[in-house]
């Protein structure tokens, strides 16, 4: 599938989130996100005991996890057709999404589970210059944001949100860049949802 | 849970934010195993104040919406001094603009949020002390990048207000609001960085600690 296709397919992006366990909501756009986001059984879960809200926590993890294995995959395949100071920037990109990847691991083994590992392949478009690398880029973080804002309040520990905070918001400061770099608006929206606006 | 410092009213000590960003980064270390970045000496932030109302403990999401929206109106100041303060540039005067205007759309939101809950709006902060000190810091602004420089302070403690906020937020629809805003500061933070030549993104967490 080529980059366009990718991007206008929203089965594309569905299976992004079926494949890290993380379903989005019902699309909303950023006009009426206190309304669209969020379903109401994602509230955190106080009655079940420690073990079941630590497996429901590993599970919402990994499927993060799988999300930042496959960017840094992508920024790696990707790097090939970046120059100068773009290639620069991609490796800084893939080094925090290899720190999101290191935190998220370590959190799922404190949690008693087992770290999901790289995929021995991924099924990306293809990646014929700079603007397809950046575009694809925009595509993947935007994955992200939407995946983590999504999962936010299911996971159970405050710090763990907090933690997937300073996540969300580093890979929007991402985003920005990879805007900024097509030459559109590095901030777009008042709320940074992930969702196509 | 560990203590966490949380002055409510007035200023803390230096010393006392600096324990409750050590703490904190403890506190995530435990749990998620952070990376080792080292802790800055700190200086004291000029939304101290507003921060630290909104993070303080046992706070219910209407009075975390408050103080987040009283948050956001200071930063609507601040952009308006900074608009009309003479140091911009035309790129920078298009860039305060937007984001004054993206300052405005969260305190709507929280706005429309906290009045949902059966809560009432904070009073406009015209004339408080968080609004003084942003008076200072831009009053002693020399140059546009003094000018941004303030602004970068400002929306780094949003970043962390936000932050910590995600530990006390109850409820689903605002715990994705919040994260959804604090990504929005994390932008501005991007395109404010830029505007006086830093890395727009130092970190791979952002959560607003110096």
């Amino acid at each position: 599938m080529d980059i366009d296709g990718f991007l206008r397919d929203p089965q594309s992006r569905r299976r992004f989130f079926q494949r890290s366990g993380v379903i989005a909501g019902a699309a909303g756009g950023p006009a009426v996100l206190l309304v669209a986001c969020g379903d109401s059984d994602a509230t955190p879960n106080v009655l079940t005991g420690p073990d079941e809200s630590d497996q429901a926590d590993v599970e919402i993890l990994n499927g993060a996890l799988d999300l930042e294995l496959q960017a840094v995959a992508a920024y790696k395949a990707g790097a090939a057709r970046l120059r100068g100071s773009m290639l620069e920037f991609a490796k800084t990109l893939l080094e925090q999404e290899q720190e999101h990847a290191d935190a998220l691991s370590a959190a799922i083994r404190d949690a008693g589970g087992r770290p999901n590992r790289a995929k021995s392949s991924y099924d990306f478009p293809g990646l014929r210059d700079q603007t397809d690398v950046l575009r694809f880029a925009v595509t993947l973080e935007n994955t992200a944001i939407a995946a983590y804002i999504d999962a936010l309040p299911k996971l159970s520990q405050g710090e763990l949100r907090a933690t997937a905070a300073g996540i969300i918001t580093n890979e929007a400061e991402h985003l920005a860049v990879l805007l900024d770099a097509l030459g559109s608006d590095p901030a777009p929206s008042a709320f940074v949802t992930g969702k196509a606006s | 849970m560990r203590q966490r410092i949380a002055s409510a009213h007035g200023d803390a000590q230096t010393t006392d934010i600096a324990a409750s960003e050590r703490d904190r980064r403890e506190l995530l270390r435990d749990g998620f195993a952070l990376g080792s970045a080292a802790l800055a000496a700190s200086s004291i932030p000029l939304w101290l104040s507003a921060r630290d109302a909104f993070a303080a403990q046992d706070s219910g999401d209407a009075e975390i919406l408050q103080n987040a929206i009283n948050l956001e109106q200071v930063a609507v100041t601040a952009y308006d001094m900074a608009l009309s303060g003479g140091l911009l540039s035309p790129a920078a005067l298009r860039v305060a603009r937007r984001f004054r205007d993206h300052e405005q759309q969260h305190a709507d939101a929280l706005t429309t949020a906290l009045t949902d809950l059966g809560g009432t709006p904070p009073a406009p902060p015209k004339g408080s002390a968080d609004v003084e000190k942003i008076a200072d810091g831009l009053g002693d602004a020399k140059t546009q990048a003094d000018v941004v420089n303030v602004l970068i302070e400002l929306e780094m403690a949003g970043v962390a207000a936000y932050h910590d906020a995600q530990a006390k937020l109850v409820e689903t629809r605002l715990l994705q609001t919040a994260a959804s805003i604090m990504a929005s500061e994390g932008q501005h933070l991007v395109v404010l960085r830029r505007l006086v030549g830093a890395n727009p993104v130092p970190k791979a967490f952002e959560t607003g600690a110096i």
